[in-house]
């Protein structure tokens, strides 16, 4: 297998539009210049070269572990890049996706996380004036291609958003929501999906007498547990979570990371979260991103304990971002 | 310890600050108390204004069938009265009058009430009826005249088919016969006795005039208790009861009758119609066989080139198979090419179909013939039976002239059986109900309340409208609002989809927009002239008669083919005019989308012209010219046109509907793999079902309300025949209707008696109100169980 990251050519060259992300990110002002010297003058002055330079708008070459490349690879992304508009919110992104495995996108606001796993599933069609170069490749199919049909492409993948949004009907159709848009309607088959499904999302036990009843008497994590099932009904090829537990409390949260768990013994899972403890909790794989860019991707151990810039160890160590 | 601020590292100085105690006060304009007064009395003022008018129709509709008593007044100078009092009134009196009237103030035995409390006079309103002896239905009188008011228990009010009320006291039964005395039977006694198993009986005869042979034709009247004159003791238990039962027996022969003229003679001739149509048919279309010049092409070649057009299908077909094998169609450009042939193809098929040498079968002179000699036959039996039935009519009519009665007024005068008349009494079935209010408990006048409602309810109206039921009105209104919401909600709720779902918002939708939130506020009485001009004189005249002026059949087809060919180009041109996902819109493509714009324009208005130039249709109709059926004002025309009206309401809170349907909601369905359509119909259109209805709702308010337009559009002043009946095709949409609005300006403006007319006003107007109303609850009731289907324990 080869992996595309090893190709030396990164796109240069080219004048990079000032990615409009950078006005809003939180960069604190030490990033950039020397430490004042009031307070914890432990900290030695550092300067980022790769954040630096990523903030000035050259390209860099993103640190892809060896470990990742040694992995069967469900999704290849290669030099992906996408404008909203004019301005460029993706550059030039290499990053396969481990089989069967949890990947994690961390990297603060705005960096490009949310909008790399949209494209995966083309979601991101939906806004006007998006549009994108590079390859995606999804078992072998292209996701980016002129025949591909969107909406077989979406459904083998499921979706789970930032804030739970069950459809407001009942528990049981929200759940075979999918399979009715695909036309199945014998009950027998819909029942079996609809258990099965639950009893995957663990949210089984809590609804089975209610499954009549409207998914919006559900609590926050209910809820989001419910769209997981509703996500996971249709056996996609891989499970997309947009921070999936961002809008929870604790407990619920950590009830979706132990679901998490589970469903990656089964499906892959591709997750963004910008909580850092939860991605070393759940992810097999951690890719850290900054402003548009992968910075460094490697295994979820490597990228916590070993990682190989010093601007990953600060992220992660919560030093800056 | 005194309180402590937080203190701030600057400060130095030792002492606290001294606690400052504020002694402001918030003014009351920050507050706001004078602005929720105003705001409370501006409700208050709104609520009363609606609970007032609510108050005054309620009042005045539901004691408009309330029976009254009925006044017997002496005035000063010995003349009387019989009436119903309406209403009091102080009054300034003309200045000749006024001496009189002031020369009674504290007369003996003055009626009560006959000066105000102010000491001017006081008048009253009578309703004394009797319009056919030339009488003014309603009359002033001034108390300060009156000399006496009684109310005689024997007085009626008799409610009649025609000519309004008569109110009076009934003096007498009888049965009016015509017989013939043989000229050997002796003189002619001119009254005398008979005596009957019920009593004796008073008998008068008048000779009305000899035959030839000296048979004398002789007037006799019998008594029905008692002589014919005088003879009946009002008010007795036993007179009313007589009364009564023969006012229900010739009620009875009244209601058979009308059965008759209405469901026999109504079905006989529409049969009779039918046939002369039938023939009438046969003979249009041998005339038009007869003019018709062949094909599309000269005859010669009329069989080379029908069967050239089926080859061309049959190639056509062959490729679309061949085609249909091969499933890796590169672009989405390439897979339109099965569905452009098939459009080609299912072209030259019609073509075929309708120009192939054996598709018209001459309609010849034998055809006609044989229609003639059936309809002959049929118009023979129908005519048999026709005159069975009027026999019948005539049996009970005569049946119906026997019985009379005489009521008269204080004057003396008998309400005669038609104007003309005067010496000839009333005949039983005239009288629609008898009410003798003054001789009638509470019971009994609840009893006359509920029958008068019961036939305004479920009667229909008589003596032109001013009195009577409305039933015909109330479906008519019902009929018309229901139709209206059937055919404004799937209208309004597609465009306001495609203009918020699927036009790219830009310049035109903006521009469409504006023009749609501007038709809501054209007057509606344009939208009268333009149903009244476009459908019901464009539309309904091409479904009568077909096309005004029918094209040439070979530029017919030359239109339907172009029409084709531009629909192939739109489509395929759209198609290309879409940019791939993922890549940037390009001037090209704005191009080719004004291109495919363009394109179907051309085809809407060349598919336009083919359908309203068509050589093939010749109206649904035509053998009933110049009688329109559809081409006139009608029940569908006006629903149309008021739909059209009130689109723009559905349009804008559709649309509304729709964007409040959450971001996140259809993000959820895209990612299930729903598709666009998937999406709006599965969640969008549930999750905006609420607001749909909204505006439906209010559809159906203004709908219902709308008088000016209906008056051009198809609401008639009378239109006793339902849009719905028994016979074939059972809905006649095609018909003219009532209109509970339209009727209520006919009562009050319109009717030869409109001060009688005047309570029916109030009652009308609180029966459309509530009809309104109904519809409204119903609607809310439906969208309040569509809500909470949808939305259950959110909280």
């Amino acid at each position: 297998m080869v992996s595309p990251v090893e190709s030396n050519s990164v796109p240069s060259g080219r004048v990079m539009i000032r990615p409009m992300a950078q006005d809003r990110g939180s960069i604190p002002a030490r990033v950039t210049m020397p430490a004042s010297g009031g307070d914890g003058g432990a900290t030695p002055q550092v300067r980022y070269p790769i954040i630096d330079a990523i903030r000035r708008g050259e390209a860099v070459e993103s640190r892809t572990h060896e470990s990742v490349k040694l992995e069967d690879h469900v999704l290849q992304i290669r030099q992906f890049c996408l404008w909203y508009g004019a301005a460029q919110a993706l550059h030039s992104i290499d990053m396969p996706v481990a089989r069967g495995r949890v990947t994690a996108l961390i990297g603060p606001s705005g960096c490009g996380k949310s909008t790399l796993l949209r494209s995966v599933n083309r979601l991101n069609d939906l806004i006007d004036g998006v549009h994108v170069k590079g390859e995606m490749i999804l078992n072998g199919r292209p996701v980016y291609a002129h025949d591909v049909d969107v909406i077989d492409l979406r459904k083998r993948m499921g979706m789970v958003f930032q804030k739970p949004n069950p459809f407001p009907m009942s528990i049981y159709e929200n759940v075979v929501y999918p399979l009715r848009i695909d036309g199945e309607n014998r009950r027998s088959v819909l029942d079996a999906a609809c258990e099965r499904s639950l009893k995957a999302a663990a949210i089984w036990d809590e609804v089975k007498d209610r499954l009549s009843q409207s998914a919006l008497g559900l609590s926050g994590g209910q809820q989001q547990r419910l769209c997981i099932a509703r996500a996971i009904v249709a056996d996609p090829e891989v499970l997309l979570l947009d921070e999936p537990c961002s809008a929870l409390d604790p407990v619920a949260t950590l009830r979706i990371e132990d679901l998490i768990h589970e469903i990656s013994e089964r499906y892959t899972v591709l997750i963004v979260t910008h909580n850092m403890q939860q991605a070393a909790r759940v992810s097999d794989y951690t890719a850290f991103m900054y402003l548009g860019r992968l910075v460094e991707y490697g295994s979820t151990a490597d990228i916590f304990q070993r990682p190989t810039l010093e601007e990953t160890e600060d992220y992660v160590s919560g030093r800056f971002g | 310890m005194s309180v402590s601020r937080p203190s701030s590292t600057d400060r130095s100085e030792p002492s606290p600050a001294p606690v400052v105690i504020s002694t402001r006060r918030t003014p009351l304009s920050a507050r706001g108390e004078p602005a929720v007064w105003l705001l409370g009395l501006a409700l208050c003022l709104c609520v009363t204004l609606v609970v007032a008018l609510m108050s005054v129709i309620v009042r005045e509709g539901l004691r408009t069938f309330w029976p009254r008593p009925i006044e017997l007044v002496t005035l000063v100078g010995g003349e009387k009265l019989l009436g119903v009092p309406m209403q009091d009134e102080s009054f300034d009196a003309a200045d000749g009058e006024a001496d009189a009237i002031e020369s009674r103030r504290g007369a003996s035995g003055l009626t009560e009430g006959a000066f105000g409390d102010d000491g001017r006079p006081t008048r009253r309103l009578y309703r004394v009826g009797n319009r056919d002896v030339g009488q003014e239905p309603f009359r002033w009188v001034t108390l300060a005249n009156v000399v006496s008011i009684e109310r005689p228990a024997a007085a009626v009010m008799l409610e009649r088919q025609e000519w309004g009320v008569w109110i009076g006291v009934p003096r007498s039964i009888y049965r009016q016969e015509h017989i013939k005395v043989p000229a050997s039977a002796g003189e002619l006694q001119a009254a005398g006795v008979i005596d009957t198993e019920s009593g004796s009986r008073g008998v008068e005869r008048t000779l009305l005039g000899t035959e030839s042979d000296g048979t004398r034709v002789v007037r006799q009247r019998t008594g029905l208790m008692g002589a014919p004159k005088d003879g009946v003791s009002f008010p007795s238990r036993e007179a009313w009861a007589l009364l009564d039962s023969l006012h229900e027996e010739a009620t009875d022969r009244a209601a058979r009758i009308k059965a008759i003229e209405k469901d026999d003679i109504g079905a006989i001739n529409h049969d009779m119609e039918s046939w002369r149509l039938r023939v009438r048919k046969a003979e249009m279309e041998r005339d038009r066989a007869a003019a018709d010049a062949g094909g599309t092409l000269g005859g010669a070649l009329a069989l080379p080139a029908w069967i050239g057009g089926l080859t061309v299908v049959l190639a056509l077909a062959g490729l679309v198979v061949v085609l249909s094998r091969r499933t890796d169609h590169r672009t989405s450009l390439m897979r339109m090419v099965r569905p452009a042939l098939l459009v080609v193809a299912g072209l030259v098929a019609a073509w075929c179909v309708l120009e192939s040498p054996w598709s018209h079968r001459r309609v010849t002179d034998a055809d006609v013939e044989i229609v003639k000699a059936q309809a002959d036959a049929a118009l023979g039996e129908l005519q048999a039976s026709y005159d069975k039935a009027l026999g019948r009519i005539d049996e009970l009519r005569t049946l119906d002239e026997q019985f009379r009665v005489e009521v008269v007024d204080a004057r003396g005068r008998f309400a005669p059986v038609r104007q003309t008349a005067p010496d000839e009494p009333l005949m039983l079935s005239q009288i629609v109900r008898v009410v003798r209010p003054n001789d009638l408990n509470f019971a009994g006048k609840l009893g006359v309340y509920f029958s008068r409602w019961a036939e305004f309810l479920g009667g229909d109206p008589r003596d032109t409208n001013t009195a009577g039921g409305v039933f015909p009105v109330l479906f008519g209104t019902v009929s018309l609002t229901l139709l209206l919401s059937l055919l404004v909600v799937p209208m309004g709720v597609v465009a306001a989809l495609y203009l918020r779902e699927y036009a790219k918002q830009g310049l035109v939708t903006s521009v469409v927009r504006i023009a749609v939130n501007n038709l809501a506020g054209v007057p509606s009485i344009v939208y009268g002239v333009f149903g009244l001009g476009f459908f019901c004189y464009t539309m309904g005249q091409y479904i009568d008669q077909g096309p005004a002026a029918p094209a040439l059949r070979f530029d017919w087809w030359l239109t339907l083919g172009g029409g084709a060919l531009a629909t192939i180009v739109a489509v395929c041109v759209a198609i290309m005019a879409k940019p791939m996902p993922g890549t940037p819109v390009r001037g090209v493509h704005r191009v080719m989308a004004f291109v495919a714009g363009a394109c179907w324009l051309l085809a809407a208005g060349l598919g336009a012209a083919a359908v309203f130039r068509t050589p093939y249709f010749h109206g649904f109709f035509a053998e009933r010219a110049p009688n329109p059926v559809f081409g006139t004002r009608g029940l569908l025309w006006a629903s149309i046109t008021l739909a059209l009206m009130t689109l723009p309401v559905v349009i804008v809170a559709t649309e509304e509907a729709i964007a409040s349907v959450p971001r996140s909601m259809r993000e959820g369905s895209y990612g299930c793999g729903a598709s666009k359509w998937q999406t709006i119909r599965r969640i969008v259109l549930p999750g905006a079902m609420p607001g749909i209805m909204t505006g439906m709702i209010l559809a159906m308010a203004r709908g219902a309300g709308e008088v000016a337009p209906l008056m051009l559009v198809g609401a008639v002043k009378l239109a006793p025949d339902l849009p719905i009946s028994a016979s074939a095709p059972f809905v006649h949409l095609e018909r003219s209707f009532m209109h509970l609005g339209f009727h209520i300006y006919d009562l009050g403006f319109q009717s030869p008696d409109s001060e009688a007319a005047r309570p029916l006003v109030w009652t009308t107007t609180l029966l459309l109100i509530a009809v309104v109303a109904t519809l409204n609850v119903a609607a809310i009731w439906l969208r309040g169980s569509l809500r909470s289907r949808m939305k259950t324990g959110v909280f």
